[in-house]
């Protein structure tokens, strides 16, 4: 990971979202999901994780903590489609990219 | 009365800072992030009045 | 509280990306605050320090957390304020 995360801008940021990342913050905690969103003010990370009951757990990250964004893996069409679902509300229009 | 009026700046209209502000962080969309913003606060300062909650820890852990 | 120098280098096309990209980035975060309203949130403080409470709100430069039932190690408190930076991490489902 290239510098400080919270210095990153949101061009970088960007790159990371919709995959999945290990995040190490504090003095030792880590957490892996889906990174749905870097919270631009803050540089916080929101991380999903899709259970199979149907629920999603969400973790959040706070910027000021955030050590270490590894990338693990890109996501599936699948993984994708609930990223872009996740707290969206229903709009009439279509999303733009 | 003010006896300084003739050479203070031009008031400025409460709110037109930020708003000046969001366009240049948000371009096309500060509107809408604008008003997202404007009901979560009113939500945070609406709680906190009612609520009146007190911080905790009283000591902030990190400084 | 966000940094525009970078911004202002940029030529109007690079700038209208950074603005968009910005965008959605912020609008995704803030509605995932909403969406912990009323939900039990675990938080990861520093020192090792683990609470629950039920959220309430936050406000938008996310420095503070308005909390309800907040379960502290040593007893509850009703109404709380948490502040970000004392937080590593947090977690809710929904």
């Amino acid at each position: 990971m290239p510098g400080d995360w919270h210095l990153l801008g949101p061009l970088e940021w960007t790159r990371y979202v919709n995959k999945e990342v290990k995040v190490t913050a504090g003095k030792d905690v880590e957490r892996c999901g889906w990174l749905l969103t870097v919270d631009p003010v803050s540089a916080s990370l929101v991380l999903l994780d899709f259970k199979a009951d149907g629920q999603t757990s969400v973790d959040l990250v706070m910027g000021h903590a955030v050590k270490e964004v590894q990338v693990l893996q890109e996501p599936d069409e699948k993984t994708l489609n609930r990223l872009q679902t996740s707290f969206v509300p229903v709009r009439s229009c279509s999303l733009d990219s | 009365g003010s006896g300084r009026s003739t050479t203070a700046a031009p008031v400025e209209r409460p709110g037109e800072r930020r708003v000046a502000e969001m366009k240049k962080l948000y371009g096309d969309d500060s509107a809408k992030i604008l008003a997202i913003e404007t009901a979560m606060q009113l939500t945070f300062d609406r709680n906190c009045c009612r609520k009146q909650p007190k911080y905790w820890p009283v000591i902030p852990l990190k400084l | 509280s966000i940094s525009t120098s970078a911004a202002s280098e940029l030529d109007p096309e690079e700038l209208q990306k950074e603005q968009h990209a910005r965008s959605v980035l912020r609008e995704k975060f803030l509605r995932c605050l909403f969406a912990m309203t009323n939900k039990q949130v675990y938080f990861n403080l520093h020192e090792k320090v683990k609470v629950e409470a039920t959220f309430g709100a936050s406000d938008i430069d996310v420095l503070n957390f308005q909390v309800s039932d907040l379960h502290t190690p040593i007893g509850v408190q009703k109404e709380a304020l948490i502040r970000s930076r004392d937080v590593i991490s947090c977690h809710f489902d929904v």
